[in-house]
């Protein structure tokens, strides 16, 4: 399962690609570039660790950073305020395979209207909707390369976009939250089916199928049968020969020359010792925030003043359901159902928005423990902790994923203040929800409700609906687009002012989908990277 | 990852601010706490307090006891949730002492003589009057973690927390896993 990297470029070698991050699209853009004859190194900020070393330890991996990225970032909701630390949050990993590593694996492609819902619906107040330069029907052919080569699982929904070819593995087994989310889903109408998972159900492309363990979000995935980039693609990749993955390499800088072209990037080592890695291009894969932090940090590619801007979440909600029975929850993946009835915006909902639903585990044993209870109950002695075992197998949760519109205050800086603890500025987040998400949200959380009383719930629970304070979702901070006064990267991932430097992660998004970003992540990157290297053997970079 | 917002928002509420602090330690003394906690367990002696006096521990054991009480199923004494605190405090958590150690001072005054000394029901009572407090909403976080983190951070003692929930950590398992699944792979 686990390659050693096969290959070492020593520091004065100029490769032709340097890819920064080794995450969803950067493993992909590696295996798609090496295997395309091209010398590669990716710099991954994070260690490499492998799957034997990954731990189920809840306490590590939810509250004292584990395999996560720590550094800082402040937080506001508008730009009047100061950004403080600790008002909110951003969940990524930081080791080679980045998020994809610790992500729960839901694999959602998106639909065709996604790409054009501005020519649909026109300008939305408030927001800067426009449509995608690109087709779904242009991306179909590399969701279908994520399917087999990335590994997914699942069947078709009703409301799923065409596909060219047929998943690869069937869907994992049901869950009884699955039993039970279908039960109540079909007795309201909706369709409901199994969810596409990025999590092996049978043996594939050599790697292991799930063990079934639970341990998914969050998580590492010690079998291999979770389809990160590191068990997936960056294997590949490093067996060409061709592609170092270099670990422990946190990048500070893009490094352009008078002409105005990238000549390689400046990284801090194992040691933090500066390195400076030259290439002839240099491809950014640090995902939606870490990408436009480091574009600011360069002062590169902003002509358009979009680097960072419009960033995206993803609206979630959650509802809890106990039921007479147990469930447990605890085992296997997280989620095996999902509802699509309200994926498509309807006008006669009166507000923009659209998402999907789960049925899934609510909470490890924790995070069960601080919240997982209704909040009008008791939260410490006898009556509690009865509670606490008396629900915990026999309760599971909706969740609702919903769309974000893309809002120009809504973004990543950089802290005037702050810094890390290499002296480079920490992340800034700007971002408070248009009023458009809020009612989506509030919408799935009625519909959640509605599809565990229908299941039989003896009772159900949720926090109410707010403003964002955390997320996993990184989306729309160097948006593609043909005009480089209004987008930062072209269709090719080409940032429109320097013609080596090319984006692909979260932050090429448009718009933010309905709640499962990675699977259209890794095909852009598919896509990305067969065009990147075309321009490169036609001499065009 | 969608879901991490949902129950990151709540163990932020649920936390209290306090409790925040929590999160950030230095994964150098996180290792070194896991490396401490190693060592005692292979003690053979019942651990001494590293970081509290014995009045401390047993004044923060006795408000761990009230949040997960020994009542008929083991609580915060059976799992050792003041071994989990006390290591907390000597290795990665040290600052929570500047919360913990005067709460419990202020809970001895208000107790009039030692919190610990109290009966069941009089501590209950006191400990309502500072439900809202960083102190108690840091006991509350911390005692929860002593239950359900694993045996390696220094509590959860035989895995009683796990137990208390039908909790398997370590398990690989196969369908079906539970009793609704198990109804429909039998044609029910």
């Amino acid at each position: 399962m686990q390659a050693r990297p096969m290959r070492k470029y020593p520091l004065s070698t100029e490769v032709d690609f340097v890819i920064v991050g080794s995450g969803a699209a950067g493993g992909v853009m590696a295996k798609e570039l090496s295997t395309r004859g091209h010398s590669v190194v990716v710099l991954e900020a994070g260690p490499r660790l492998l799957p034997s070393q990954f731990k189920h330890d809840e306490f590590d991996y939810w509250f004292q950073g584990g395999i996560g990225n720590p550094h800082p970032v402040t937080w506001r909701q508008t730009e009047a305020e100061e950004a403080q630390a600790g008002q909110g949050n951003i969940f990524r990993a930081m080791l080679v395979g980045g998020s994809s590593v610790h992500f729960t694996a839901n694999f959602w492609r998106l639909h065709p209207i996604d790409f054009r819902e501005r020519s649909m619906f026109g300008a939305i107040p408030g927001a800067d909707l426009v449509d995608w330069p690109i087709t779904y029907e242009e991306l179909e052919p590399y969701y279908t390369k994520v399917d087999w080569e990335v590994g997914v699982s699942g069947a078709p929904g009703p409301f799923d976009p065409p596909r060219s070819r047929p998943f690869p593995m069937p869907p994992l087994p049901v869950k009884s939250s699955g039993v039970l989310f279908e039960r109540g889903a079909r007795k309201l109408g909706m369709h409901p089916h199994p969810a596409p998972m990025a999590i092996l159900s049978k043996p594939h492309n050599g790697r292991n199928a799930c063990q079934h363990c639970g341990y998914c979000m969050a998580f590492g995935c010690e079998y291999g049968a979770k389809s990160s980039s590191l068990a997936s693609v960056i294997p590949v990749a490093e067996a060409t020969g061709r592609c170092e993955v270099r670990p422990d390499s946190y990048v500070s800088r893009v490094v352009s020359n008078p002409q105005g072209r990238v000549t390689g990037v400046s990284y801090f080592d194992k040691q933090k010792r500066e390195q400076f890695q030259p290439a002839k291009a240099v491809v950014l894969c640090a995902n939606g925030a870490e990408t436009p932090k480091l574009l600011l940090m360069s002062e590169l590619a902003n002509s358009s003043g979009y680097v960072g801007k419009h960033l995206m979440f993803n609206g979630n909600t959650g509802v809890s359901g106990v039921f007479e029975h147990p469930l447990n929850e605890y085992k296997s993946v997280q989620v095996t159902r999902i509802v699509h009835d309200f994926y498509d915006s309807d006008p006669k909902r009166g507000f923009y928005g659209g998402g999907g639903m789960d049925g899934r585990f609510q909470n490890f044993p924790i995070l069960w423990g601080l919240g997982g209870l209704p909040q009008d109950g008791p939260q410490w002695g006898s009556e509690y902790k009865r509670l606490l075992g008396e629900y915990f197998n026999r309760t599971m949760m909706v969740a609702g994923h919903t769309t974000s519109l893309p809002v120009a205050g809504n973004s990543v800086t950089l802290d005037p203040k702050v810094k890390d603890s290499f002296g480079l500025p920490a992340l800034r987040i700007t971002y408070k929800d248009h009023a458009d998400d809020i009612k989506i949200m509030q919408f799935m959380v009625d519909r959640s409700k509605d599809i565990l009383d229908a299941a039989g719930a003896q009772k159900t629970w949720g926090n109410p609906v707010g403003v964002s304070g955390g997320t996993a979702h990184l989306l729309g901070t160097c948006r593609m687009g043909n005009d480089p006064q209004t987008s930062v990267i072209n269709i090719d991932h080409r940032t429109h002012d320097v013609p080596n430097l090319f984006i692909c992660d979260g932050s090429s998004m448009v718009t933010s989908g309905r709640g499962q970003p990675t699977m259209t992540i890794v095909a852009l990157a598919f896509r990305a990277g067969e065009r990147i290297s075309a321009l490169a053997k036609a001499g065009a970079i | 990852m969608n879901t991490d917002a949902v129950t990151r928002r709540k163990f932020l509420t649920a936390a209290g601010a306090a409790g925040v602090a929590f999160i950030a330690a230095d994964p150098a003394l996180v290792q070194a706490a896991l490396n401490h906690a190693r060592e005692a367990a292979g003690l053979a002696l019942p651990p001494r307090f590293e970081s509290l006096t014995p009045d401390q521990a047993a004044g923060l054991n006795a408000v761990a006891m009230r949040i997960f009480p020994s009542d008929g199923t083991p609580g915060a004494k059976e799992a050792g949730v003041i071994h989990f605190i006390d290591k907390s405090l000597a290795t990665w958590a040290s600052g929570m002492k500047e919360v913990l150690l005067p709460g419990l001072k202020d809970l001895d005054t208000r107790a009039g003589g030692a919190f610990a000394a109290q009966t069941a029901a009089k501590q209950d009572e006191l400990l309502k009057a500072v439900e809202q407090t960083p102190f108690f909403g840091t006991m509350r976080f911390a005692t929860i973690v002593g239950m359900f983190a694993n045996s390696s951070w220094g509590g959860n003692a035989g895995q009683v927390g796990w137990k208390l929930l039908g909790f398997q950590a370590h398990g690989v398992f196969q369908p079906p896993f539970g009793y609704y699944d198990a109804e429909v792979a039998k044609g029910g």
